[in-house]
């Protein structure tokens, strides 16, 4: 069973990191260009992102993530180079179609927010366990019943899953087209659909009674299965990371003044 | 108007929400499987929304996109977790109004979750993507306009007009027929006038 998570244990420092320092990270990553409003900070971050992706190991498995949002992008240089209202200076002209600088300097600084998000989130993502995450989040006061809906669909996604494919070949079996034109593939949506969608809000309510029987509902404090080593360099690395953001603040409200 | 709100937050509540987004992501990957025009990652959030409330339909959207935001690494998904939280919200109201007994009064409800997603979905568009949504249909009409001299927010409206209505359309009667299909037994457990009896 394929988990949906990106997260794979390959033992470097980044998987060591506290959650909490990444996410520290993400949110200097990508507020600091966007308070800042200068276009050189995008690379620079996009830099950083890259160097902390290579350095542990994890540079080729964001290539994916990247490679996926790179059709919307392309279509927002598309329409902007070519049809964006401030649109006034040719920059280049490729056969019949004429590309304007103000469009394409909007796409750009919409692109590499974009790409900058990309990058800075596969740094949490790919180096993180879904689980670990959710243990902080509940150790530090997150409501143990939203811990359990998060954790609980990572196991229900890959069994579901699970059951999609034996349906698929099941009304393939009978005879069903899930392949051809618009009209057929819309048609094999339902019958595809609706039985494991039935199946897994049955499971539901046996779900409920388990949880119930086993006191999910109590009110007693719970203890927690794994401690987590607390390590001196997290501290240090969200403090500058939380710095770096009040420095952005600080400068932009200054160049205003 | 007090019990349009009310929610349950027992045992049963809390494992719809992981089915829900369990079955958003299959109407996602289906979707993707059969190479269909729309998105139709919303059938869990209107699930939730018709069967436990506006509260519980609004969980389940935000959840769904703020969890796939932060594990699989599709975090475009994250800034329009403000939209699946609205249409969760809009489907739970609507199925409390007793906008989802019959087949008719299920396609006004579709009508107005896919407008909020609509109203929601357009600033998000603007200022993150400069007005497309990356559905090819939509992009096209969005194009159309700029090309046209329209501005972007009448652009980007109608760009989301024609992807999200048709969507919410089709999810809707899929739900529609879904909820008709499941045991009383089953519903009843999220019915929130339930009232249980002592002797």
């Amino acid at each position: 069973m394929k988990s949906i998570s990106l997260y794979v244990d390959n033992g470097t420092y980044l998987t060591k990191v506290h959650p909490f320092t990444k996410l520290a990270y993400i949110a200097a990553a990508i507020s600091v260009p966007l308070i800042g409003g200068r276009l050189w900070l995008f690379p620079l971050f996009i830099g950083v992102s890259i160097c902390f992706l290579a350095s542990g190991k994890i540079l080729k498995r964001a290539v994916p993530l990247i490679a996926f949002s790179f059709t919307i992008l392309i279509t927002i240089f598309l329409i902007h180079g070519l049809f964006n209202q401030q649109n006034t200076q040719v920059l280049f002209t490729l056969g019949p179609l004429r590309f304007y600088r103000e469009g394409l300097l909007y796409a750009l600084h919409i692109g590499l927010n974009i790409l900058n998000m990309l990058l800075s989130f596969a740094v949490l993502v790919l180096s993180t366990k879904p689980s670990d995450l959710v243990d902080e989040l509940e150790k530090r006061g997150f409501s143990p019943r939203f811990g359990y809906i998060i954790n609980s669909v990572f196991q229900i996604i890959p069994q579901m899953t699970g059951t999609m494919s034996t349906i698929m070949d099941a009304q393939r079996s009978r005879g069903m087209e899930t392949e051809g034109n618009l009209r057929t593939r819309a048609k094999a949506f339902i019958p595809l659909i609706s039985p494991v969608v039935m199946s897994s809000l049955i499971n539901t309510r046996e779900r409920a009674i388990a949880l119930e029987v086993r006191g999910f509902g109590a009110e007693k404090k719970k203890t927690w299965l794994k401690d987590r080593p607390s390590h001196p360099g997290d501290r240090a690395a969200g403090i500058i990371f939380l710095l770096l953001i009040g420095g952005a603040l600080i400068w932009r409200i200054s160049t205003w003044l | 108007m007090s019990n349009l709100f009310k929610t349950k937050f027992d045992a049963a509540a809390i494992v719809l929400i992981p089915a829900c987004i369990g079955i958003n992501y299959l109407g996602k990957l289906f979707a993707s499987v059969l190479k269909l025009p729309l998105w139709l990652d919303s059938i869990g959030t209107c699930i939730g929304g018709c069967l436990g409330g506006p509260i519980i339909g609004a969980i389940c959207g935000a959840a769904n996109n703020l969890i796939y935001g932060f594990t699989a690494g599709d975090n475009i998904t994250l800034i329009y977790a403000l939209t699946s939280l609205g249409i969760g919200v809009a489907a739970g109201i609507m199925a409390r109004l007793g906008f989802m007994k019959s087949f008719p009064k299920a396609i006004v409800t579709a009508c107005a979750a896919g407008l909020t997603a609509v109203v929601i979905s357009t600033p998000l568009n603007v200022i993150f993507w400069g007005g497309t949504t990356g559905n090819v249909w939509g992009d096209a009409v969005f194009a159309a306009t700029q090309a046209a001299g329209m501005p972007v927010l009448l652009g980007s409206l109608l760009d989301e007009i024609v992807v999200d209505v048709p969507d919410k359309l089709i999810t809707l009667i899929v739900v529609f027929f879904i909820l008709k299909g499941l045991p009383k037994k089953l519903t009843t457990l999220y019915e929130a006038d339930s009232e249980i009896e002592r002797l």
